[in-house]
């Protein structure tokens, strides 16, 4: 006892109380996101209904009445509408060959379908101009005549580009969905197409659901793929773009915007909406062994694979080889020159001064997602923590205002940050809108998984730490960090790869100073050198994977468990 | 006067469900007291009250004359036990354990030397640098005990410690910390919802039902003389009888079974007599095979008859379920006894209840 004695306990010093911190941190984030959020989103609406006369409807009014913009909203619904149509149903055969067959090489299939998303959403358009374009390789090897600029070219690109994240939702739907449900059917003696019809679709049909819904706000929202493949087919995106970058009318852009958050905003609604019924309808019951399957069902769905995973390989060959023969396409009717021309390489496309452009874009995107990276992947742990865990007053206004950005296309968001910081010189223009950006366009799903993460952290542990007289920052930094590593750096990765791969956000944002290798690609294409295209794309397509396959092994070497 | 932790007049509300009620009570210094009853009487959260994690809707917290009600966990220095252990995963036991110590800057050799005395008083010293997942449930929460005491607390609060763990090791780590609570004398608060727990291990307990305290007693007398239905049914198990008292008789006039009692009715009302519980112990009832048996000067109208329709054993005591008079009646008596007499399964037996035996609740 008297050694004990000896030992001097201090009290512990703390300089705020937990409540405070926590109110602190959610007055940040709310400080934060209503100017980088809220404030831009309002200077959209006040653009679109506020002119030097007051408060009009002029804008609408002159948006209806012009037949070449009123048709962008057609375009785009009947655009969104096929394309919706045709992945949910390729991701819902695609995902029933992965969940419930035994057909070999799933691993491979699946690997090669997350393949889209580490690339720009214009490399399907791009691959599709490469191979059936006006100089295309198909086209001129087949002597095609046809015209692949339009609502067929566009559809197709957005096809491979909403795929994985349909496909996505629908293996975790097929996976969770109670497979004994079938075997209960067929048991009862129903034949193998009614237990398909009666059973599985029913039993999925919230994941179906979701998966359209978020098809058709990836497909509306989108803007790389109809910029280059549309033509003169125009859709509110890239009538958006028109208007401002083309005619300067910041204030018709602002109110195709509005135009467009409507079935964007209803679209994520939705899937918001589907993807909570579809978690309440998935049982957590075990999940039996699925019976080896029949011959011709193997077939059939390995045929199905087979076509999809084939049909993403080519476009990113064509993508690759475009880039690295010295000829691509040639001239019509020159069919056996085509074909040999194949194997004449060549690096010249990745000299890009010759094009007017620059190989530092890669560098500039390389350290901007690098800090995009970083700060997105602390932030969103800050906000999942304080939200979770510390749950201050407020902190379901914060959740709501985080979720918000995921609604958002990030063509309006970025319009939005050109209207509301036109003034500010720190920002316009400059790297630093460039970063907030991308940041807050992608802090929905950083935060989303944050808090999954922190939900699997017992509620005991903080209380443990604050018990012994950590105060919320040593907590934090000492306890909660070193146990979320895996949910930070999946953030890192996340970060780094939207940063890397953007368009629609930074499209407004960039400019000759801060250029990024994903706006480039647009540019090159516009200029019409769809090699150097193809050579951007694969630099872009080539770090993103490396990184992505870097972080899998080191993620494997220590032993951690990736979802 | 010691260091005594007073509760007064506690409420606390959530939205508009009342979790404590009016709480008031005085923890003496060096008393180890239970909080017992039922999940979501109130007890978890009258612990995170004096925790500091939860802020009383009113009512005050003193402990040793101060008011603490609103001094922030960190500063409180009360040592707590969580159910889940809440032991850091990514720290030896050694980190764990002097983690309070390092928050409040303790020097290293010091904290090392208070580290290897804990381990040591609770024999864990060869797992020093073993991570909690290594360690078993039981060695985990003795990890998480002396953690809690490192800092020197001045009250140890205990949040069902043991629920987690399986039967054998409850019980003994149950006398470890009663062990460690003597030797250091330490003021224990202890919620559990485990009546044999609470009964065995603390000086007083602390009956809560619905936010409410039902009764504090010394365990003994929580046992023997519950001052409520709930608690003479919360704690161990009670034979209910519904009816009314009639003088010094109790009567169920639907099935006309009567017991003579020799409790003191003179405080039930007139109103209270027309319905009343009375209640016995199973281990009260005397179990006879036949009318003969019954010795003489028995009082004769607390003989019944029944029929013995299940039998378990319970290992010491054998626990009957005779079919009386429509009811159901827990008999326990003791395997010695139920072998002796070769009571069966169908057998028609004689049951008496002495009357003075049996509890009166309004």
């Amino acid at each position: 006892m008297e050694e004990n004695q000896a030992i001097v306990i201090k009290p512990v010093k703390t300089v705020l109380p937990d409540q405070a911190v926590a109110y602190i941190i959610v007055g940040i984030f709310a400080i934060f996101f209503a100017i980088f959020l809220i404030l831009p989103l309002a200077q959209i609406l006040k653009s679109s209904f506020v002119t030097e006369g007051g408060f009009t409807f002029q804008n609408y009014i002159e948006y209806f009445g012009k037949a070449r913009i009123r048709r962008s909203l057609y375009n785009s619904l009947y655009v969104a509408g096929v394309t919706t149509f045709i992945t949910t149903i390729m991701a819902f055969f695609m995902a029933y060959a992965m969940t419930r067959t035994t057909i070999r090489g799933k691993s491979f299939y699946k690997a090669v379908s997350s393949l889209p998303l580490m690339a720009p959403s214009v490399v399907q358009a791009l691959a599709l101009i490469s191979l059936f374009g006006r100089n295309g390789l198909v086209t001129n090897w087949l002597g095609g005549k046809w015209d692949i600029y339009g609502p067929t070219g566009i559809i197709i690109s957005e096809l491979f580009y909403c795929f994985p994240y349909a496909l996505l939702i629908l293996i975790t739907t097929l996976s969770a969905v109670d497979a004994r449900l079938n075997e209960a059917a067929e048991s009862l003696g129903a034949g193998a197409l009614k237990v398909f019809w009666k059973v599985t679709i029913p039993s999925a049909r919230y994941g179906i659901f979701s998966a359209a819904a978020l098809a058709f706000n990836l497909t509306i929202t989108d803007f790389g793929n109809p910029i280059v493949i549309g033509g003169d087919y125009n859709v509110l995106a890239t009538e958006i773009y028109t208007q401002v970058e083309g005619m300067q009318r910041f204030d018709l852009g602002a109110t195709i915007s509005v135009i467009l958050l409507v079935p964007a905003v209803l679209a994520f609604v939705l899937n918001n909406y589907f993807t909570k019924r579809n978690y309440s309808l998935i049982s957590g019951a075990a999940r039996p062994f699925i019976r080896p399957s029949s011959r011709s069902k193997k077939l059939i769905f390995s045929a199905v694979s087979i076509v999809i995973v084939g049909a993403i390989i080519i476009i990113f060959w064509a993508i690759l080889w475009t880039s690295i023969v010295d000829v691509w396409g040639g001239r019509a009717g020159q069919s056996k020159q085509i074909l040999r021309w194949l194997t004449a390489f060549s690096t010249r496309h990745y000299n890009f001064s010759h094009r007017g452009r620059s190989i530092s874009v890669v560098w500039t995107s390389l350290w901007i997602s690098l800090i995009v990276a970083f700060f997105g992947a602390w932030l969103t742990l800050f906000a999942g923590y304080i939200v979770e865990k510390r749950k201050p007053k407020g902190n379901q206004l914060l959740y709501l205002i985080t979720v918000l950005p995921a609604a958002i296309p990030g063509l309006v968001l970025g319009l939005g940050y050109i209207l509301a910081f036109v003034r500010v010189n720190w920002l316009y223009y400059k790297a630093s809108i460039v970063i907030l950006n991308i940041i807050v366009a992608n802090f929905t799903l950083g935060m989303l998984s944050t808090m999954t993460n922190m939900k699997n952290i017992d509620k005991s542990i903080d209380e443990a730490s604050t018990s012994l007289g950590a105060d919320l920052p040593k907590s934090f930094f000492q306890v909660i960090f070193p146990l979320s590593r895996v949910s930070f750096w999946n953030n890192i990765l996340f970060f780094f790869e939207r940063s890397m791969v953007t368009i629609s956000a930074v499209i407004f944002l960039v400019s000759p100073k801060t250029q990024l290798a994903s706006i480039t690609i647009i540019h090159l294409i516009d200029d019409g050198y769809i090699e150097s295209a193809c050579a951007m794309s694969t630099i872009v397509v080539a770090i993103v994977v490396v990184v992505h396959v870097l972080f899998l092994a080191i993620f494997k070497i220590k032993g951690i468990k990736v979802v | 006067m010691g260091k005594d932790l007073i509760l007064e007049k506690l409420t606390k509300k959530f939205e508009k469900i009342v979790a404590v009620r009016d709480m008031s009570i005085e923890i003496m210094e060096g008393e180890f007291v239970c909080f017992l009853g039922p999940s979501g009487c109130g007890k978890t959260t009258t612990l995170r009250m004096i925790a500091g994690f939860e802020i009383p809707t009113s009512g005050k917290i003193i402990y040793d004359g101060d008011v603490i009600n609103d001094i922030i966990p960190q500063r409180r220095n009360f040592g707590i036990v969580f159910q889940s252990y809440a032991l850091f995963p990514h720290m030896t036991v050694k980190e764990n354990v002097g983690f309070g110590l390092k928050m409040r800057k303790v020097e290293k050799s010091q904290m090392s030397r208070r580290v290897d005395e804990l381990l040591h008083l609770v024999g864990l010293e060869d797992q020093k640098f073993k991570y909690p997942p290594e360690l078993s449930g039981g060695q985990q929460q003795r990890v998480a005990l002396i953690r809690s005491l490192a800092t020197f607390p001045q009250i140890l609060l205990l949040d069902e410690p043991l629920s987690a763990l399986d039967a054998k090791i409850r019980v003994n780590l149950r006398a470890e910390i009663k062990r460690v609570q003597t030797d250091l004398g330490i003021t224990m608060v202890y919620v559990t919802h485990d009546q044999e727990e609470a009964l065995s291990i603390s000086d007083r307990v602390i009956v809560m039902n619905h936010g409410y305290i039902e009764q504090v007693d010394k365990p003994i007398e929580i046992y023997k003389n519950p001052n409520s239905k709930f608690v003479a049914d919360f704690v161990g198990t009670s034979n209910f009888f519904e009816g009314e008292l009639e003088a010094d008789m109790f009567l169920d006039k639907s099935t006309g079974l009567q017991f003579a009692l020799s409790r003191d009715t003179r405080d039930f009302s007139a109103q209270q007599r027309k319905a009343v519980s009375i209640s016995i112990r199973p281990e009260k009832i005397h179990l006879y095979k036949n009318l003969a048996k019954i010795p003489s000067g028995l009082k004769k109208t607390n003989v019944k008859e029944g029929v013995i329709d299940v039998v378990t054993f319970l290992g010491v005591i054998v626990r009957s379920i005779i079919s009386m008079f429509n009811e159901y009646v827990i008999v326990d008596i003791t395997e010695k006894d139920f072998e002796k007499a070769m009571f069966k399964t169908g057998e028609t037996v004689q049951l008496y209840f002495p009357p003075e035996d049996f509890l009166i609740f309004s």
